[in-house]
């Protein structure tokens, strides 16, 4: 018996949402809001941006809502403070990566309006969008989620998220490859990267992929070889997950978007842990002057080092 | 690339990415001293480990290396006040992602070696020379190199005919 | 297409011996690129140095690659000679085949193989070498001094004969530091005042330089040859140029009891006050904390009795902001305090030692100040306590020195010499005196100066007592020393009339923040570190930025003002030319491509990286990118491997230098 998760309290925040979205649009809080809206088929959502207070209608938050809006602020940054201030529907996870993202000097927090909502958990990536939420249909981040109640933010439904205990996949799966030898492991990463195709999804949904030219993309020099052979595969996700190392903060986008189902945020999560373990840094949380790897103490573990 | 020989009289790559302040100096006092080492490793320099991108590390594996040095000033010593505690936290955790993928941190080695410390140098590069020695080629990156994204393995005789003949 | 030009040398037979070097340079003369190799026996002498450029002209060479010693050896001569020949010297590379193989290998096959590599390396490196145009920054020939001891007023006087302008900063109400707190000095015994008051007189009239008292430095922004700081001038409640000097306003001062801090508080002052008659500036301060004006609101006996009307009770704090070139941080010493264990410190105090509880036991400094014919006992030797003359003193050495488990592990280098000195005042002073001192080694290495210890022993007639002191008490009014004479094996029982104390040498309160507000480091004592303790031991790491004197370490009078001279001599080689030209090894941003994320600005230990604004023709803002200052920037790279699309690049180090060197494996 797969136990059911709560999400009657969704209509009510979607109520919630819509009327503040209408209030800050109609009171020129904000120039636009980004949201979710229902899309075609039933039971999905879509995102969508809203500039108009009648629009707010349209918004929605049901389980399908499983997009990370925080990288539509990131690709259009440039256009955020020419257009005034933005509001924009966050859960907990995704509002980790908009104040990474602020501690990177990608995004101003003035320049956002922060529409929290007390999230439950979304449906995982594999599942038809109006299936019922259970800890089966759940997304596997949504398992081990320790924000589904967002802080910080302007506006928050007063309903309460519930957050049932349950087993930790990703936490599982590291301690899993952790107990395996190396070549077990490897094995087990070339089968995942192999199958990689090198359409950077992962990239173009990733938040923190804001850069404007991409490392892997260079040609002079090479860094990372770009065709979609198992040698460049394996280096693009030991370089991006290099790259996220201390600011990931496990929206798991890139897994969900990934067409060949490599599992991305088993690496992200990962680093995490290590980060945690080695610095005792968790990324998200607060607005951090500088990340774990821009900073450092003279007490650092160095038992590695001869 | 070729796969690499199976033969016993295996020689390793070693790459040693070093600092030219204190690493790169104490390398050159145990040259100084007339110190022996194994002649497997080749020495980049860079002005401080803080310079040293970990992709250089992956590069360095791509590229046939068996065993990676990456060598510093020690703590405080560094010659541009924080390079190498830079330095310090990001191969920590690099490390820690190789070796989550399946590399064998046998063959990734960091130490501290001063401009005083010939001995530590040849110390440090004779033992990873002999313990990647011991371990025999790093196949993994190299086998990655051979293979093609359409289907992993060569497995029809055409193939294989065509393949032998590059 | 390069035309590289591979040169071997034999290094006589230190390469030759173990590499074929001839088979080295038959095998990159094969490889792409490379034009033109040859062997030579000795590349770095004349004849072969006259071989390269030649050959640069003759072969139309582009690069070149000198596989020969260690870089660190030989660069900088192949770079002059590949210079002289007309090419950029950024585009010659050293392959180091001595110290790293022919000298630690005897296989002369696995020798000569390695060489062909390391050169392979280098020829592809080569490569990818960019031309870089020296870097040129133009110096403010304007220098700051902070602190107005022996060694900023030495230093200031250096600098100024030149004829540059100096600021000189200082803390306290008159320059002079701790050296105008001394009666006499070691090893000759000159009157320490009479040394050191013309100095600071000629610091006063000097037209080079500008003296700001009762200032300290607030910020400083900017780089070697052109930084900006801005001097807080406190309040000082007196006009000083207004001010003449008479001293009517101290005489009439209510306020007569306050502590004298020069005097080691056994002093008194009034409320307004210079801190000794010779001070200079000779302008007197309000102790605002102390003033019955100041406290009360009513008093303003200074203000009425000034015939200049000099004093101001509504003087402010003001800022002033100076362009300069070049700064010699010179802020001196503090003396351990030894009853008190400082908040948050390592440091352990000496309570045993009954210090601040017993009124006769007391720090070396006090004892200056009793022996110093200026000082509150007009030079003699008086007890604090009841004012007798101590017939019995026992002085006692390495307090906080050299005592790890109390937190200090250096020596602090003067106190075996003062405790000597301070042996022969007391018996110039009280005859029929005894002096007893406690010692774990006499430490007395510098011109005439163990012939001075051992004068204080057998003309003196001090008694050294190799030992420690384990613990002393007031017993009526005698000072009871137990000790252990280990060079004799018993204990030892002194009954003192006067204990003195040789505290520790630490560096001044505050001496952090000031690094911190310069952009230097510092040891875990807070002294200061040079760029290199034997051979750039007066300039910091932070170029532009000079050491002297005792805030880098305990030193005495004579290493003080050397070192003060020595960063004189450092601030006019730098102001010896018009623009500074630094070795262009610097990083730069590739703006198109920065998203200004600013972790390189982040990972800066020099603070070279600041925030650039991308404006559009129209004004609007189009991005904020990172800008490398190549004046600040010390060329670690570590910006460019925290960058994550790399759009910063150290220029001599770049990805495409190091991955065609990888590549060539």
């Amino acid at each position: 018996m797969t136990q059911s998760i709560d999400t009657s309290s969704y209509s009510a925040i979607t109520e919630a949402i819509q009327a503040e979205a209408q209030r800050v649009l109609g009171d020129g809080t904000v120039t636009a809001v980004i949201g979710y809206a229902a899309a075609r088929r039933k039971g999905s959502a879509q995102p969508i941006v809203i500039s108009q207070a009648d629009d707010a209608a349209r918004l929605i938050f049901t389980p399908a809502c499983v997009n990370n809006l925080a990288v539509y602020l990131t690709k259009a940054k440039k256009e955020i403070p020419r257009n005034g201030r933005i509001g924009i529907v966050v859960k907990g996870c995704d509002l980790k990566a908009l104040v990474g993202l602020m501690g990177e000097s990608q995004l101003k927090r003035e320049n956002l309006y922060l529409i929290g909502i007390p999230c439950s958990g979304v449906l995982a990536s594999t599942i038809q969008p109006d299936t019922e939420l259970t800890a089966d249909t759940l997304a596997s981040k949504c398992r081990e989620c320790d924000a589904h109640q967002p802080t910080g933010c302007d506006f928050v439904p007063p309903q309460l998220p519930v957050a049932p205990e349950l087993e930790k996949k990703y936490q599982a799966e590291i301690s899993r490859l952790e107990a395996l030898t190396p070549a077990e492991r490897w094995a087990y990463w070339k089968e995942q990267f192999a199958k990689c195709i090198k359409c950077y999804a992962c990239r173009q949904v990733c938040p923190f992929c804001f850069c404007e030219q991409c490392l892997c993309d260079r040609n002079k020099p090479q860094m990372v070889e770009t065709t979609p052979r198992p040698a460049g595969n394996t280096a693009w996700h030991i370089v991006r997950a290099m790259h996220l190392a201390g600011r990931c903060a496990g929206c798991a986008e890139c897994e969900r978007v990934c067409p060949m189902d490599i599992p991305l945020n088993l690496l992200n999560r990962k680093m995490a842990k290590e980060l945690k373990e080695l610095f005792d840094y968790e990324a998200g949380f607060e607005v951090n002057d500088k990340g774990p790897l821009t900073m450092f103490t003279e007490k650092d573990d160095q038992s590695f080092i001869k | 690339m070729h796969p690499e020989k199976t033969s016993h009289t295996f020689e390793p790559k070693v790459i040693a990415f070093v600092c030219t302040w204190c690493t790169y100096a104490g390398a050159d006092l145990a040259g100084t001293s007339r110190m022996q080492y194994p002649s497997n490793v080749r020495v980049l320099k860079f002005p401080c480990t803080g310079r040293i991108d970990p992709v250089f590390i992956l590069k360095a594996f791509q590229q046939g290396a068996d065993g990676v040095l990456v060598s510093g000033c020690h703590p405080g010593d560094c010659h541009y006040i924080a390079g190498n505690f830079h330095a310090r936290r990001r191969f920590a955790v690099f490390r820690k992602l190789l070796e989550f993928v399946g590399v064998d941190l046998n063959r990734l080695q960091f130490s501290w070696v001063s401009a005083a410390e010939g001995g530590k140098w040849v110390e440090v590069v004779t033992d990873l020379t002999e313990r990647v020695r011991a371990m025999g080629p790093m196949t993994e990156f190299k086998e990655l190199a051979l293979e093609e994204q359409w289907s992993g393995v060569i497995d029809t005789p055409e193939l294989k005919e065509a393949f032998s003949q590059i | 297409m390069s035309r590289i030009g591979v040169f071997i040398c034999h290094c006589g037979e230190n390469i030759s011996r173990t590499v074929d070097v001839e088979r080295v340079a038959r095998e990159v003369g094969l490889l792409p690129g490379v034009s033109f190799s040859t062997d030579y026996k000795y590349m770095c002498s004349d004849p072969g140095q006259n071989l390269l450029k030649n050959a640069i002209q003759e072969q139309k060479l582009t690069h070149i690659v000198v596989a020969a010693c260690s870089p660190r050896m030989h660069e900088k001569t192949f770079r002059k000679a590949v210079e002289a020949a007309g090419l950029n010297p950024f585009l010659c590379e050293m392959a180091n085949i001595r110290e790293h193989c022919s000298w630690v290998h005897e296989n002369k096959e696995e020798a000569t193989v390695k060489a062909v590599e390391i050169v392979g390396m280098m020829v592809e490196r080569i490569k990818k070498n960019r031309i870089l145009p020296g870097i040129t920054v133009p110096v403010t020939k304007r220098s700051l001094v902070i602190g107005g001891g022996i060694a900023g007023i030495q230093a200031a006087l250096d600098i100024a004969d030149c004829g540059h302008e100096v600021i000189l900063v200082e803390r306290e109400p008159s320059i002079g530091g701790h050296m105008a707190q001394l009666s006499e000095t070691f090893p000759t015994l000159d009157c320490s005042q009479c040394i050191m008051t013309p100095k600071m007189v000629d610091v006063a009239n000097h037209p080079k330089i500008t003296l700001h008292t009762f200032s300290e430095v607030e910020l400083v922004e900017g780089y070697i040859g052109n930084f900006q700081v801005t001097i807080k001038k406190k309040a000082r409640s007196v006009d000083e140029d207004k001010c003449t000097g008479c001293g009517v306003c101290m005489t009439k001062c209510p306020q007569k009891k306050i502590p004298n801090k020069f005097d080691q508080n056994i002093g008194l002052r009034t409320a307004i006050y210079v801190p000794f008659p010779q001070a200079v500036p000779n302008t007197p301060v309000i102790d605002r904390a102390n003033c019955t004006w100041f406290k009360t609101g009513k008093c303003g006996v200074c203000q009425k009795v000034c015939g200049p009307g000099a004093v101001d009770f509504e003087q402010e704090d003001r800022l002033i902001v100076e362009a300069v070139g070049a700064i010699v941080v010179a802020t001196g010493f503090d003396l351990y305090t030894i009853d008190e264990k400082p908040k948050g410190s390592a440091i352990k105090g000496y309570g045993e030692f009954g210090h601040g509880k017993i009124p006769d036991v007391i720090d070396g400094m006090t004892f200056e100040r009793l022996a110093s014919a200026s000082g509150p006992t007009g030079g003699k030797i008086l007890r604090p306590s009841d004012g007798k003359e101590p017939k019995q003193i026992v002085f006692i050495q390495c307090i906080g020195s050299r005592a790890r488990e109390k937190g200090i592990s250096y020596c602090s280098k003067v106190c075996c010499m003062y405790t000597a000195k301070h042996t022969m005042l007391y018996h110039h002073k009280v005859h029929d005196g005894q002096a007893y001192v406690f010692f774990m080694d006499a430490r007395t290495p510098g011109k005439s100066y163990d012939e001075f210890w051992r004068r204080s022993i057998e003309e003196e007639e001090a008694v050294y007592i190799r030992g420690m002191v384990s613990r002393l008490y007031q017993k009526g009014d005698k000072i009871v020393v137990m000790g252990s004479d280990i060079a004799v094996g018993v204990q030892v029982e002194i009954e003192a009339d006067m204990v003195v104390l040789a505290t520790a040498i630490q560096p001044q309160k505050g001496a952090d923040t000031l690094a911190q507000k310069l952009g230097i480091s510092y040891d875990k004592y807070h002294f200061y570190s040079e760029a290199h303790a034997k051979l750039r031991p007066v300039e910091c790491a932070t170029a532009g930025i000079y050491l002297a004197g005792a805030c880098q370490g305990p030193k005495d009078i004579p290493e003080t003002v050397s070192q003060a001279s020595a960063a004189a001599a450092k601030v006019m080689t730098l102001f010896s030319k018009d623009q500074l030209e630094r070795e262009p090894i610097v990083a730069r941003v590739r703006e198109a491509g920065c998203v200004g994320c600013f972790a390189c600005k982040k990972v800066c230990a020099y603070g070279a990286i600041e925030e650039k604004e991308i404006r559009d023709r129209q004004g609007n803002l189009i991005k904020t990118v990172a800008y490398v200052n190549p004046g600040v920037c010390a060329g670690c790279g570590t910006c460019q491997a925290t960058c994550p699309s790399k759009c910063v690049e150290l220029d001599g180090y770049t990805d495409e230098q190091i991955v065609a060197m990888i590549e060539a494996l």
